[in-house]
């Protein structure tokens, strides 16, 4: 996948959108809701039309793929199945439309785990198990790309777990995976890049070691038993402290050998001193936090 | 076109709703040509209608499920959000529509053709000499009636499949697919004008289509068969086109 | 909210609010849609706008006046008539000894043929003017002697065939407004066959010979006839002498009268005391078929077919889309008594689709008969009380198809079949009866047993025995009585509402 650049509609649910999804990694696609995740997915996949730039899948837009689950693999909504048809035969129609032999859908169902459940009727199917249905969807033509919204939705704590490391070896294929989610955990476990989204537009891509480092960069954490104490002393030193629980003291501006030497020399006691290191929450509300408010002031902006 | 018509043959044939519609349809056209046939009162000397037409009566009744399974074949997809899936796997749309068209109207051709065979053998047995001597002569316009009405059962169900894709919504493709074939031939009985009211019947699809299964009488027909035919294939390639062109245009 | 209210008081006013809010619920539920909205505006613009349609799309301008007979109904008034003035009371006999008609397959064809109304007789009429009031005695082909007076009336006297082997006598008595007729098989013995009174005679009427030959249903049309009798014996008793007899055809041009077969028309000879007339025509009410011109006031409410799909989709797609959209599950959360849920939508929905039904049907009617009227359409006339009952019974008929797809969709849980369901089951039927080829029994079975009987509350039209036609629904003649037809939809809509209640309560939601 090369370069994507779109805008959309006349509630610009795409304000110049671009990014790029690399091979070889997984790529977390995160934003709040209504930030366009879903359209972006659904305009890469040439389900919907933008009036502004273009989506590319190995340098050709979707509409121009002759087998276009050969290089791409998708699962939008998991529930979009006819209730009435068994998972594995959801499974052969979609081969058949690629060209692909049955055999294929037996591999890909063994692959997901759905074996004992594929001739059994899709609509008696748990949410996971259509998640399963979906991502064997998605592997049916062996793609270089897959491409998932929200793929950890109604999946039990053992599904979790499966679907991280699923994603994770179909990366290690050298496959390029771009995954939506709101699930920060999740992401933070799988993902190796990270693109936030929020209004329409790319706020950061970048990997995720980076953006937490961006995000810690200069914070130290000081465990105290003397808070008053020791924020005097570094505010003196020119440090700027925040007392964020009852003996803990969040420290920038000065690193932390240099606080370690100015407690000591002020006799300050201390029990810890660490380098603080976000979560990819702190991450996400941080680069999120004026797209929510964006959105919370105009709740009818974006509806997906 | 291949690969997407092996795809829709595989989706219609891996649920049982369409077999059970199909099979409806040759059930309904039976059972109602038969009903009439029965009580048409029938002397020694003649039947004093059109005979062949009376048994393939049904279809007035046996086209609706073909219209159910015809809206339902896109708005069903819709309704589940599978349509997505669809055009992920084929994104050229109106492929799609085109193989679901196909495939349709061949399940709909065979269907109709034991409905329709069922309907004659059913008059043949039970009709008297004269209305037997009517059907069973496998010449001209039995033959045209018979082929006919198969071929309308398939227009009919391409035509549901376009203001279906149209209208997306099942309930409504089929509340509008119903209305225009049965509520349009109602309607033109109160047009006083007999020019208008000629018309009407010309442009119906139902009243229209349906003249091809005419077989005596033919002056009087508002339409000649053919033409009338050739009518409701108009009302099919319109409302087609205008859901290809829609299917195109939107965001899916 | 309301289940723990219901539950915790099992008093009846709990459970009466708790009724009002479901109520209140599903009104709120069926307002905020607007595509239900719009789908009921639609239903009553159906109404109206195919009214107007039937009204301007006749163009009858310059057609000649209907006749109507002294109750204001419209009348057959043609027939070919030997006549004098008679003044003041007075009577008048004669005897039949043949009375042969013929149905002409083609010009000139003559053979002889059986119709069973064909008339001959004695007549008192107030003038040779249509319409005018009269009474006469007669004989007819198939169905004796009878004494009718002002077209609507109908009694029966000798039966049996009349021929030279059985010689009819037939008299005609005059007092003032009471005309009696007798009937006679050998001239001495006089049966009174009726007394009628008929009012606006007059002073002076015109006596005489008439002879009328009605269409006779072939298949699913009618034909021509013409008939001729023989007349002799002919006495005319009173105060003053009438004069000599002229023959003449009464109702030349009438919209009413189909006119003589080809290549026949109306005569009358005389020679020896013996009178030969023929003639066509009939005096009779007018029915649908022998005013093909004319227009009723259900065909003015063809738009409520229209209207039917739209309020079937709707009727549908309001429990349907629950169920699409497990919607089903928040309702029946909020309101766990879910036949009373049922019962709460029925009601609105029933009472929303009455309400638009009836104004669709009462601005409908009026206005497509004014615009018919205005062009010179004849509209066969109906009393208030009928008008009301066809657009009370038109909004019925709606509302409780819009019930039944509610409860068929809840039967179902799908729109598509649902609708399809109640269509087939409600339009189809009559869509049937309209068939040309359909046999009339089968048209007069389908309106008896299926929904479609319900048509029967726009039928505005009145069965005439002395008339025969085609009693069709097509034609505007319903087998049921109005109410009795519309009961068997709302019979239909009763069982599957008891259906749909016992299935939504065993079934899992």
């Amino acid at each position: 996948m090369t370069g994507l650049r779109k805008r959309y509609g006349a509630t610009l649910a795409l304000d110049g959108m671009s990014f790029s999804v690399r091979p070889g990694l997984v790529t977390g696609f995160v934003g709040p809701n209504g930030a366009g995740k879903s359209t972006t997915m659904r305009v890469i996949l040439g389900l919907d039309a933008v009036e502004e730039g273009t989506a590319l899948i190995g340098g050709r837009p979707y509409l121009g793929l002759r087998r276009p689950l050969n290089h791409v693999g998708s699962l939008l909504d998991a529930a979009a199945l006819h209730p009435g048809r068994s998972g594995r035969n959801h499974l052969l129609w979609l081969a058949h439309a690629q060209g692909l032999a049955a055999r294929r859908v037996d591999e890909v169902i063994e692959l997901v785990g759905l074996t004992s459940a594929a001739r059994r009727r899709a609509g008696g199917y748990s949410l996971g198990m259509r998640q399963r249905l979906g991502i064997a969807a998605a592997l049916l033509g062996d793609p270089p790309n897959i491409m998932l919204d929200e793929p950890f939705n109604g999946m039990d704590p053992d599904g979790i777990i499966w679907m991280r490391g699923f994603l994770r070896s179909l990366a290690a294929a050298g496959r390029a995976v771009l995954v939506s989610s709101h699930l920060m955990s999740e992401v933070q476990d799988t993902a190796d890049h990270l693109v936030v989204v929020g209004r329409g537009k790319v706020i950061a891509d970048a990997g995720v070691a980076e953006l937490i480092a961006a995000v810690s960069a200069g914070r130290v954490t000081l465990r105290t038993t003397a808070v008053t104490h020791a924020m005097s002393v570094l505010a003196q030193a020119g440090a700027t402290v925040a007392a964020i629980g009852r003996d803990t003291v969040a420290v920038s501006g000065l690193p932390a050998d240099r606080i370690v030497t100015l407690l000591n020399a002020s006799a300050v006691p201390f029990s810890e001193v660490s380098a603080h290191r976000a979560t990819l929450e702190d991450v996400y509300l941080e680069l999120t936090r004026e797209a929510v408010e964006f959105r919370a002031a105009t709740p009818s902006e974006v509806s997906r | 076109m291949r690969p997407a018509l092996h795809a829709e043959w595989t989706k219609i044939r891996t649920v049982a709703g369409p077999l059970w519609l199909l099979l409806g349809t040759v059930a309904a056209t039976v059972a109602l040509g038969a009903g009439a046939t029965s009580v048409a009162g029938c002397t020694p000397t003649g039947c004093g209608g059109d005979t062949t037409r009376l048994s393939l009566m049904g279809v007035y009744l046996g086209q609706a499920p073909v219209v159910i399974l015809a809206v339902l074949v896109i708005s069903g997809e819709y309704a589940s959000g599978m349509i997505r899936t669809s055009l992920t796997a084929v994104p050229q749309r109106v492929t799609v529509l085109a193989a679901k068209a196909v495939t349709l109207t061949g399940v709909v051709a065979v269907a109709g053709t034991v409905a329709v065979l069922g309907s004659l053998l059913a008059g043949w047995l039970i009709l008297p000499g004269p209305g037997r001597q009517a059907l069973s002569s496998a010449e001209g316009p039995t033959l045209r009636a018979a082929a006919g009405t198969v071929l309308y059962l398939m227009l009919i169900a391409l035509l549901s499949l376009g203001v279906a894709t149209a209208v997306r919504d099942s309930a409504t493709g089929i509340g509008v697919v119903l209305g225009l074939l049965y509520v349009v031939p109602i309607v033109s009985q109160i047009v006083g004008d007999p020019y208008w009211q000629r018309l009407l019947q010309k442009i119906a699809p139902m009243s229209a289509g349906l003249a091809v299964q005419a077989t005596t009488n033919l002056r009087s027909l508002p339409v000649s068969p053919w033409a009338g035919l050739g009518v409701t294939a108009g009302w099919a390639v319109v409302a087609l086109s205008a859901g290809a062109l829609l299917l195109r245009t939107r965001d899916a | 909210m309301t289940p723990a209210v219901t539950t915790r008081q099992p008093s009846q006013r709990a459970g009466h609010d708790g009724f009002l809010q479901s109520l209140h619920a599903e009104w709120t539920k069926f307002r905020t849609v607007a595509g239900w909205v719009t789908g009921m505006v639609v239903a009553a613009l159906m109404v109206v706008l195919f009214a107007v349609l039937a009204g301007v799309s006749s163009d009858q301008k310059g057609a000649p006046p209907v006749p109507i007979g002294p109750g204001g109904e419209p009348v057959t008034d043609s027939f070919y008539f030997v006549h004098r003035p008679m003044a003041g009371n007075g009577s008048v006999t004669v005897s039949v000894s043949a009375l042969t008609s013929s149905i002409p397959e083609r010009p000139g064809d003559l053979r002889a043929g059986l119709v069973p109304w064909a008339k001959a007789g004695l007549i008192v009429k107030e003038s040779t003017r249509q319409g005018s009031p009269y009474a006469a005695i007669m004989v007819t082909g198939g169905h004796g002697v009878r004494m009718q007076d002002n077209y609507v009336d109908d009694t029966a006297g000798l039966p049996g065939p009349v021929s030279a082997a059985a010689v009819r006598r037939l008299r005609l008595d005059r007092s003032g407004d009471a005309i009696t007729g007798y009937a006679s098989a050998d001239g001495t013995h006089w049966i009174k066959v009726g007394a009628a009174h008929v009012s606006g005679l007059g002073a002076t009427v015109q006596v005489g010979l008439f002879v009328a030959s009605p269409p006779v249903v072939d298949g699913m049309g009618t034909r021509g006839s013409v008939s001729t009798a023989t007349f002799g014996d002919l006495r005319v008793q009173e105060s003053a002498a009438g004069g000599d007899w002229t023959g003449d055809q009464v109702g030349a041009r009438s919209p009413s009268f189909a006119g003589y077969p080809a290549n026949t028309s109306g005569s009358f000879s005389e020679s020896g005391g013996r009178f030969t007339v023929t003639g066509a025509g009939d005096i009779a009410p007018a029915v649908r078929e022998t005013l093909p011109t004319g227009g009723t006031l259900g065909e003015i409410l063809t738009g409520t077919f229209a209207a039917l799909v739209a309020v079937i989709v709707v009727g549908a797609l309001f429990i349907t889309t629950e169920y699409r959209e497990n919607l089903i599950h928040v309702t029946l959360a909020a309101g766990p008594r879910r036949s009373r849920v049922l019962a709460a939508k029925a009601i609105v929905l029933g009472a929303v689709t009455f309400v638009a039904g009836l104004a669709g049907a009462l601005v409908a009617g009026p206005l497509g008969e004014r615009l018919a009227r205005a062009n010179g359409v004849y509209v066969f006339p109906v009393t208030p009380a009928t008008q009301l009952r066809v657009a009370l019974g038109t909004a019925a008929l709606l509302a409780i198809a819009s019930i039944l797809a509610l409860c068929v969709g809840v039967i179902v849980r799908h729109g598509a079949g649902a609708v399809t369901a109640v269509i087939v089951a409600v339009v189809l039927p009559y869509i049937l009866t309209a068939v040309p080829f359909m046999p009339a029994s089968v048209a007069n079975w389908l309106a008896r047993v299926t929904p479609a009987a319900a048509f029967a509350v726009q039928q505005t039209l009145v069965r005439y025995d002395q008339v025969a036609s085609i009693y069709t629904p097509y034609n505007g003649y319903y087998p049921l009585a109005p109410w009795a037809g519309f009961a068997v939809l709302a019979g239909y809509a009763g069982v599957s509402l008891i259906v749909a209640a016992v299935l939504l309560r065993r079934r899992d939601a």
